[in-house]
């Protein structure tokens, strides 16, 4: 027989006594990941506190939106019925600029007049392009590829500086052989005086250098004196693809109340010295009046100054878009910014530098707020005023610019009937933002220490909780065998916790109690059960023998002999039902009597016992004369093949073959018992060595099921297993005992 | 003078048939149902031999205090538990109560008859004095059939009469194996389990090892039976 085809068998054997019997594993969420899922549904919260902080910004918007109205309404209806104030004659003659320009910026050097064009530009400020098209006085025909001019103006205690960059695609200078001043590239410069006198200047020159400035009289042909003036100061710088012109006006020049108009005129041929364009700084150059001089009234600045708002910028306006007094900027001031003060930084620092990063762009810091302000936003503002001066009606608006918010409210001014002018005033959300972000900052830390907390106590709570419940699952079934016996009547672990898991663990272990008290009865059944039944046997047999000691010629009565098989049968029912009983105890006991002993010299000798004992039957051992000792109880191995060999014949067929079979390899020695019967029955296949299962058909045979019941107890107390299955090839069972090698070699 | 022997069963259909039988082989029989009645019998009439059944209705221990109130009244007296209980711990403490004889039921009343005849018999050896023509020796173990006397290197050992059957059967022939047939033959006790024989071999050798460790006569042949082997000494 091929012991590797054996071994298989066995291990399908037990594995199919494992399938039957262990536990169903159902896939699944374990109780943690139920926990922490359910943690994770914490995260709804910041959800809903970010949009509670976004609810509280509307709401906040609003507010300050309303009161920027008021402020707004305010001011306007202080300026209002005031033409005074916004009297072109009133006022600082000091402002002058382009129309809508910011107000102009004071230089506190002054700027010399041979100073590079580079200097100027970078002194001067902020350029005003004249190249829109229709915006000026140009012409249909306007190419901004052949005239493009750029200008700003600054101021310092007496001077006024005027610079220009004209892009021009030829540069046609005063030819000296020519009398006439107005045939080549030329600046004129138009100025009303505080009085309305109105006086023409045409800047000229012949070379790069120095310009000649000449008073002119209106068609700006004919030369009033044809001295050149000092007052005025400039100089032209060619530059790339045009030319820079640098003036410097005396502020005692202009005078009081003076306004200012720049036209750029262009000749681009040599030949014919036709003008060609005319670029204005001037928007309506059919005014009267000179509309390109701005007069910033202090009185106005006065007047609004008091009504500032925090990061507000309030300009007012006239009806010709023009800036007449501004206060305060959107811009927070500097120490109000967020930056930090770059320093040396340890690496713990750095990465909580990274984690605020990381939190600013998720938290959209307002910081990127301020960076995203325009500087200048006068576009968006003249649209507003148009609209505000168009309807008469004050007009609130929210822009945005990036993440920079802004909130821009403009009323217009009235005097007697007539709109004088407008307020506008921008303020910046931003400081609304900061309040949101740090409400944000410090609501997500709070969260996120919420949120770590819970899911360390959660995932720990868990933890022990799984580890609870693994460990009562464990001692649980460690509890019984497979099979369904009880190995211990209680469980220990967690028994004594105060919790529901413990209060499982307590029903359980008294479950297992009941469960033991009434298995203990069910074993001791059998013996108080042969023992009842010991005296009423008693009876019988006692009346019988009577009956046959009395009544002689009974004695071979039929009946009377089937009465006392009757009994026979019935005593060694409860013979074998007691022994299977006194067994277990019995066992325990002896296993100090254990001692090393040749099994197979002991299965032979009773091989030998048992081929007398039934010589109708062969029964025949099948292995080797070799020593295989074994620790162990030799009665019990005795009685243990007994009950072997009375079962292989009683389900052997009559008068057949019995084979004993002993193996060893390097962890069990194996003793089974073949026979040529019928198959195993399926049903009790796996129950066969439980007590009084028997698969007997045949009535008249006596058979409680207990003979491989103790196969199993004797085999179990020498720590070993035993399996039932059909012979391979042939017909017949194989009854197989595996016991562990225990061999102390003698010598 | 008749020779009385006493019943003490709470079972009647017992009684009145261990009585049955042991009147029709003319024998005297007291028959007591339990304890109370039997002691009051008892100091009427001390009997020549009584039969005791353990568990005497709620008396679970019924017998045994009997028992030793014989043996308090009489060193000598023959006593045969006849029960249903077949626990060693049992079988101990009627050892303990030098009882002459353990039966399990059910008996066969033919082997009670021969029992009881037996052990009167051997009570009548124990009153006259012992003849030491009836004692055999088998090494050193001392054998006397008629007082049912047991001696070991000397110390006296102390057999059931069962026990005393099947050491006497053993050592009729030494070294030769006595089946468990053959021994359960000499029980009389009709059909007797190996595993029963396997009990009352262990006793016999613990009852053996308590005098002397290093008892090992009694040897099993595994399968067959036991012999009893002569050695050396």
């Amino acid at each position: 027989m091929n012991a590797s085809v054996d071994r298989a068998s066995a291990q399908n054997n037990r594995q199919a006594t494992a399938s039957r019997t262990s536990r169903p594993v159902r896939r699944g969420l374990k109780i943690r990941t139920k926990l922490l899922l359910l943690v994770s549904f914490l995260l709804v919260i910041p959800w809903m506190g970010y949009e509670s902080v976004r609810e509280m910004e509307k709401f906040l918007l609003e507010g300050q939106e309303q009161a920027l109205e008021l402020t707004t309404q305010g001011i306007s209806s202080i300026l209002g019925n005031r033409s005074d104030l916004f009297d072109p004659g009133v006022g600082v003659p000091e402002l002058v600029g382009s129309s809508t320009g910011n107000p102009l910026k004071t230089l506190e050097e002054p700027l010399a007049i041979d100073a590079p064009a580079g200097v100027w530009a970078q002194a001067i400020g902020e350029l005003s392009s004249f190249t829109g098209v229709g915006l000026y006085e140009c012409g249909a025909d306007y190419r901004p590829d052949l005239l493009a001019v750029r200008h700003a103006m600054a101021l310092n205690a007496d001077m006024l500086f005027a610079y220009f960059e004209i892009d021009d695609d030829r540069v046609v200078l005063r030819d000296p052989g020519l009398l006439s001043l107005d045939s080549n590239d030329q600046i004129r410069l138009t100025i009303q005086r505080g009085s309305g006198e109105v006086s023409r200047y045409l800047l000229t020159t012949q070379e790069p250098g120095r310009i000649s400035v000449y008073l002119m009289k209106p068609n700006w042909r004919e030369v009033v004196n044809g001295e050149a003036l000092r007052d005025i100061v400039g100089t032209l710088e060619p530059g790339e693809g045009g030319y820079a012109v640098k003036i410097r006006i005396p502020r005692e020049f202009l005078g009081t109340g003076a306004r200012l108009k720049f036209e750029v005129v262009d000749v681009d041929d040599e030949a014919s010295r036709a003008i060609r364009q005319i670029i204005s700084t001037e928007p309506d150059p059919f005014r009267f009046e000179f509309g390109s001089v701005r007069l910033a009234t202090p009185e106005l600045a006065k007047l609004i100054q008091p009504l500032y708002v925090a990061e507000a910028n309030i300009t007012v306006w006239d009806a010709f878009f023009r800036v007449r007094a501004q206060v305060g900027s959107v811009f927070p001031p500097v120490r109000e910014a967020f930056g930090r003060a770059p320093q040396k930084r340890s690496f713990l620092t750095q990465i909580e530098d990274r984690f605020l990063e990381f939190f600013e762009w998720i938290l959209r810091s307002p910081q990127r707020g301020v960076k995203d302000m325009p500087v200048d936003s006068s576009r968006e503002d003249r649209r507003l005023l148009s609209r505000v001066i168009a309807e008469g009606n004050s007009i609130t608006e929210r822009r945005r610019y990036g993440e920079a918010k802004l909130i821009v409210t403009a009323s217009p001014i009235w005097a007697a009937g007539n709109m004088e002018g407008a307020v506008l005033v921008k303020q910046s959300a931003n400081k609304l933002l900061s309040l949101q972000y740090r409400t944000l900052q410090r609501f997500t830390l709070l969260f996120l220490g919420v949120f770590i907390f819970l899911g360390i106590a959660i995932l720990v709570f868990a933890t022990r909780l799984t580890y609870r419940v693994g460990k009562l699952q464990r001692e649980t079934e460690q509890a019984a065998t497979p099979e369904g016996r009880l190995l211990k009547n209680r469980i220990r672990a967690g028994s004594r916790s105060s919790d529901e898991l413990g209060s499982l663990t307590r029903s359980i272990s008294a479950l297992l109690q009941n469960l033991g008290q009434y298995t203990q009865y069910l074993e001791k059944l059998p013996d108080t059960l042969a023992h009842e039944l010991h005296n009423p046997l008693n009876v019988v047999n006692s009346s019988l023998e009577n009956l046959q000691y009395n009544h002689a010629e009974l004695s071979e009565d039929k009946h009377l002999q089937r009465a006392r098989n009757g009994v026979g049968r019935l005593r060694s029912i409860i013979t074998s039902l007691t022994e299977a009983a006194s067994l277990k105890e019995a066992l325990t006991r002896e296993q100090v009597q254990s001692e090393t002993f040749d099994l197979a010299l002991l299965v032979r000798n009773c091989v030998e016992g048992y081929q007398a004992a039934h010589p109708g039957y062969r029964i025949v051992p099948n292995f080797s004369e070799a020593p295989v000792l074994i620790l162990g109880v030799p009665d019990r191995i005795a009685q243990m093949l007994d009950k072997l060999i009375d079962n292989a014949i009683q389900f052997g067929s009559e008068n057949g073959l019995i084979i004993v079979n002993l193996r060893r390899d390097a962890e069990f020695i194996e003793l089974s018992v073949l026979n040529d019967g019928p198959s195993l029955p399926d049903d009790i296949a796996d129950r066969l060595f439980d007590p009084m299962v028997s698969s007997t058909k045949d009535a008249r045979k006596t058979h409680l099921g207990l003979g491989l019941y103790i196969v199993r107890l004797v085999a179990e107390s020498h720590r070993g297993t035993v399996r039932a299955e059909n012979r391979r090839g042939s017909r017949g069972v194989e009854v197989t005992v595996a016991l562990p090698v225990e061999i102390r070699r003698r010598g | 003078m008749p020779t009385v022997i006493a019943i003490v069963e709470d079972d009647p259909d017992q009684r009145e048939n261990y009585s049955d039988v042991l009147k029709s082989h003319g024998y005297e029989v007291r028959t007591y149902a339990d304890r109370p009645s039997a002691e009051a019998g008892f100091a009427r009439e001390l009997p020549n031999l009584a039969l005791l059944d353990i568990m005497l209705g709620e008396d679970m221990d019924g017998g045994f205090d009997l028992c030793m109130q014989l043996r308090n009244m009489s060193p000598t007296l023959p006593i045969i538990f006849l029960t249903a209980r077949d626990s060693d711990a049992d079988r101990i403490s009627s050892q303990r109560m030098t009882a002459w004889d353990y039966i399990t039921k059910p008996v066969s009343l033919e082997f009670l008859v021969a029992r009881v005849h037996a052990l009167l018999k051997i009570s009548d050896q124990l009153q006259s004095a012992p003849t030491a023509s009836t004692t055999v020796s088998v090494g050193a173990l001392e054998l006397n059939e008629d007082s049912m006397l047991v001696r070991w290197k000397g110390q006296s050992v102390s057999l059931t009469l069962t026990e005393f059957w099947i050491i006497e059967s053993l050592t009729r022939n030494p070294g030769h194996v006595r089946t468990y047939d053959a021994l359960s033959d000499v029980t009389r006790q009709g059909l007797v389990e190996r595993n029963t024989i396997n009990g009352y071999i262990r006793r016999i050798r613990n009852k053996f090892r308590e005098l002397d460790e290093s008892f090992d006569r009694i040897q099993t042949v595994h399968g067959t039976g036991y012999k009893w082997e002569q050695g050396s000494a």
